[in-house]
């Protein structure tokens, strides 16, 4: 599956002492994160080829309004995350509205300096609001329960599986309905679409608000999982834009999978004793993502997964 | 509209360029620090203590009856920015003294232009030891590395603690913790760096869960990493001793933490904590630090320390200079200390405090060896 | 006065890099997002071996090779790259750049930077780096005006409208980019020369991303790839910014205020210069 597997193959024997299994678990868990994040803007992506470097900032969003629902308010979990992805749905169809739509019929790649704009008027409404702390949803002590070698607290497995669930109930709709079917159709050749009465106009914003909502997920995910902090916004846009080129453009599946991959390696990176000899330096961890970007588009620009789109 | 904030601004800088120090009227006081960007939780945190030591001042009457005009700058942690900020204090404004900067590289960016001008620049926060050989003017009451370190060296050898695990972030900050600990204490048995911000520490907890340790130090920038590191480590189910230094101490990581920072100790300044009478003071008029009590107190102590060169041998660079060169010794919230010849602080104590059902109590002073 | 002195002098330091990015970004629509790693590797290629060895001249040597080189790197990588992977690829490799200074600290001392670097022996007040920035800067834009007038600029332009015609009538499309990298490059170099000696210190703080938004404001509100345009409004962004200082708030509010302002800024500018800046091919 990985060009870089076979080169592990001494290493892994090595590695096979040191719970590997643990950082697969980890790996799960970041990766589910990154998925969200990534699956909703490579839909976004995909139809509308354009960037949205608000994504970070939308994610937050999400969190915060979380936290603030359920510290602040002292709502219940469930009712604060519900708030939270609808607060992050109302944020994304502003975004569209204002800063996206009006531009992108212009030229495709407008809205990417918008959205940055849109980005920094965001961080400082958030300094304001927020201020500088860490936030952290959740104060309780999480209760961990152990898998055999493998430790995971209950809400991490509660994230993954509902993670994975999110992503499975997208896959159904994608594929086996009739909303699916125009959606796939709108993806694959637009102008096409339309002339076939499919409102296409429609669609991008239920597009774009939906991965919205992913990314609000994710925001909630980690502000429960770890805390939110107003900093960790650009790098989840770069992570999650690291995981669309990679995957391909306009293939949804591939950014998908290249989240995971990329959250793999994250952690078999640092956690990994090389050929027995030495250990990567942890600093290096975050620029994974950066690295698979560049390796990935040096040796196959189009990406891992092609999109199968018929020109003809 | 491009315009006329421009024409605005252009009047605004020529007015101001146009104004001059007086013996009379008030004493201005500048200050730099990020208020915006990463580091703004310690920006703001050491400008709140400024502003509740200047507002003391001017309560009890001013120095020598003349009121303090605290005037902050934004230096956003980048030398450029507090470059243009001491240029701005020193020529526009005139002022006297600066607390500042609190990032390291803010410091080192403005003291060429303080030394220039015969301002005194006092750091409350940077740790850098470049700072050290900053410059005649500029001073500091944040240890560089000897104090700090010295301590916590002291602590770990009288418990019989040998082996030491230590998660650095990667800002000069923690690095300067890291390096000054290496040289009092000696190698760690883990020691890895990880980059700004980075809250995911599993994969090196899991390398940690094969290394023998006695006791994990978790050495980051503020309770935003601090905290998740701890979590993480207890999530694994490593029970050995965590501890953790000034930037960790606060009421943040606590509630991030929940209980698995139980027990989680921290060497720090003592008599900072909500019950003391400066803690309970700044949490009353400022709400909880955003990054911890330990940078609002040392920068109402610098405030302190300038007021009282201030009102003992007047406005003045030079004549203040001299004044700090010759200190005693000032009884500041954060300790009884003096400057060295190079303007770094002496004297500092070091007090341990713990976590304990969920609160920072402070248990026992540590011992600097000399 | 001094303060004056040190806008201006500010303004000029920075401009030879932002009027490079104008010509990539602004007239040749190449979404290089990379100027800032660029700048990185010629301040830390530059003053690490003044530092190391003492001498500018064997300093700016190196700088310039350095530059060069990651320069030809970002130029084959744009050759190779369609628009949206280059310019997700080039905020990787500055991101990426950023990371092995930080974390290369044996080298490049980490996070704490490069402080006491030595000024040249004939710059000493902030008024001589003020002169010298003005000097280089409005020399450096009489060059860039003349390129973009002349047959360089014609060839970026017809590259940028229409790729395939424009290499059908023999523009070379490698040179053309190669060629507007370098400059682009130099540009770079150029600042960070002055800019570092002026602060005596290197820091990794000065090269992060929200320093290359600026970059962006300035070329989109004075008119992508117009040179008089980009000095206007590099002139009158800094001047706000800036001056700024002087509104009667508090500091910890205006920060955000201030973020907030910019942003509204290049949202506005983008929507004056929605047709300029990417404009809309003819489809018939």
């Amino acid at each position: 599956m990985l060009p870089v597997a076979q080169s592990r193959g001494s290493a892994l024997r090595g590695v096979l002492l040191l719970s590997p299994v643990q950082l697969l678990a980890n790996a799960l868990i970041a990766g589910s994160l990154a998925a969200l994040i990534a699956g909703g803007l490579a839909l976004v992506y995909g139809v509308l080829g354009v960037f949205n470097m608000a994504l970070g900032q939308l994610t937050l969003i999400g969190g915060y309004t979380a936290w603030w629902l359920h510290q602040v308010a002292h709502m219940s979990v469930l009712f604060s995350v519900i708030g939270g992805l609808l607060c992050g749905a109302l944020m994304t169809w502003i975004t569209f509205e204002v800063f996206v739509r009006p531009f992108y019929k212009h030229h495709r790649f407008l809205p990417l300096v918008t959205t940055i704009a849109w980005s920094m008027i965001l961080d400082g409404f958030i300094l304001l609001a927020f201020e500088e702390r860490p936030r952290s949803i959740l104060s309780e002590a999480k209760s961990m329960i152990s898998l055999g070698s493998v430790l995971i607290s209950r809400e991490q497995c509660l994230m993954i599986v509902l993670t994975i669930v999110a992503l499975l109930l997208f896959a159904w709709i994608f594929h086996c309905t009739s909303f699916g079917r125009k959606l796939r159709a709108v993806v694959q050749h637009e102008s096409a679409a339309r002339s076939l009465g499919i409102n296409s106009a429609i669609l991008h914003r239920v597009i774009f608000i939906v991965s919205g909502m992913f990314a609000a997920a994710g925001g909630i995910f980690i502000g429960i999982d770890q805390n939110l902090s107003p900093t960790l916004a650009f790098s989840l846009t770069i992570k999650a834009y690291a995981a669309i080129i990679a995957g391909g453009k306009g293939n949804i599946w591939g950014a998908i999978v290249c989240a995971y991959v990329i959250a793999l390696l994250e952690q078999l990176l640092v956690g990994i004793h090389w050929f027995g000899a030495f250990y990567v330096p942890a600093g290096y961890q975050q620029t994974v993502a950066l690295l698979f970007i560049i390796v990935i588009l040096l040796l196959k620009p189009s990406g891992l997964f092609r999109s199968f789109a018929r020109t003809a | 509209m491009r315009t006329f904030f421009a024409l605005s601004s252009l009047l605004a800088l020529s007015l101001t360029a146009c104004g001059g120090a007086g013996d009379e009227g008030p004493i201005k006081l500048g200050y730099i620090g990020p208020l915006t960007g990463d580091a703004a939780s310690y920006g703001i945190d050491t400008l709140n203590g400024t502003k509740m030591k200047v507002d003391e001042i001017n309560a009890a009457g001013g120095i020598n009856g003349r009121q303090i005009q605290l005037i902050a700058e934004d230096g956003k942690c980048a030398g450029a920015d507090a470059a243009t900020a001491v240029q701005k204090l020193v020529n526009i404004d005139k002022v006297i003294a600066i607390v500042g900067g609190q990032c390291s590289g803010e410091t080192l960016a403005a003291a060429p232009v303080a030394e220039a001008a015969k301002v005194i620049l006092l750091s409350p926060l940077s740790s850098s030891p470049d700072v050290t050989n900053a410059g005649a003017y500029v001073y500091r009451d944040y240890p560089s590395d000897a104090l700090k370190t010295k301590a916590m060296a002291a602590y770990f050898q009288e418990k019989g603690l040998t082996k030491v695990a230590v998660i650095t972030e990667n800002t000069d900050f923690a690095q300067g913790f890291r390096a000054s600990l290496k040289k009092d204490f000696g190698d760690f048995a883990f020691d890895e760096v990880v980059e700004p911000g980075t809250k995911d520490f599993r994969s090196l907890m899991t390398r940690l869960k094969n290394v023998d340790f006695d006791v994990f130090l978790a050495n980051g920038q503020s309770p935003a990493t601090i905290a998740p590191m701890v979590v993480q480590l207890r999530e694994q189910g490593m029970k050995q001793l965590a501890i953790t230094h000034d930037a960790g101490q606060s009421a943040d990581t606590l509630s991030i933490g929940g209980k698995s920072v139980e027990g989680l100790e921290a060497i720090n300044v003592p008599a900072l904590g909500k019950d003391t009478a400066f803690g309970s003071k700044f949490i009353a008029q400022y709400g909880e630090p955003q990054g911890a009590a330990a940078f609002g107190a040392h920068a109402y102590d610098a405030v302190g320390v300038l007021a009282e060169a201030i009102g003992a041998v007047g406005a003045n660079g030079e004549a203040i200079k001299g004044y700090l060169d010759q200190l005693e010794e000032y009884p500041g919230v954060v300790g009884t200390f003096h400057f060295d010849e190079n303007g770094d602080v002496v004297g500092m104590s070091y007090a341990l405090i713990v976590v304990q059902n969920g609160a920072w109590v402070q248990t026992r002073p540590i011992a600097i060896p000399e | 006065m001094n303060f004056l002195l040190h806008i201006i002098a500010t303004i000029a330091m920075g401009a030879p890099n932002i009027l490079g990015f104008n010509m990539l970004f602004g007239r040749g629509k190449i979404l290089h997002f990379g100027p800032l790693g660029v700048s990185i590797v010629a301040a830390y290629a530059t003053f690490l071996v003044v530092m190391a060895t003492g001498s500018y001249p064997l300093g700016i040597v190196c700088g310039l090779a350095a530059t060069c080189s990651i320069s030809a790197f970002f130029a084959w990588l744009s050759l190779r790259l369609d628009a949206d992977g280059l310019g997700v690829m080039s905020i990787a490799m500055h991101l990426g750049l950023l990371a092995v200074v930080l974390n290369w600290s044996s080298l490049t001392r980490g996070a704490l930077g490069i402080p006491r670097v030595p000024r040249l022996p004939f710059l000493d007040s902030t008024g001589d780096f003020a002169l010298l920035g003005t000097c280089v800067a409005a020399l450096w834009a009489w060059m860039l005006w003349q390129v973009d007038r002349g047959t360089f600029g014609r060839k970026l332009i017809a590259l940028s409208e229409h790729e395939w015609h424009a290499k059908s009538l023999g523009i070379d499309r490698s040179r053309v980019h190669m060629l507007a990298f370098m400059i682009a490059g130099i540009g770079s170099l150029l600042g960070v020369l002055q800019y570092h000696q002026y602060l005596y210190l290197v820091h990794p703080s000065d090269f992060g991303f929200p320093a290359f938004i600026f970059f962006v404001t300035v070329v989109v509100a004075g008119g992508p790839g117009s040179v008089r345009g980009c000095v206007v409004s590099l002139i009158l962004l800094s001047l706000l910014r800036e001056g700024l200082r002087f509104v009667p708030m508090s500091p910890d509010v205006l920060g955000p205020l201030r973020l907030i302002l910019f942003g509204a800024i290049l949202f506005v500018a983008v929507w004056l210069r929605r047709d300029t800046l990417f404009p809309k091919q003819r489809t018939v």
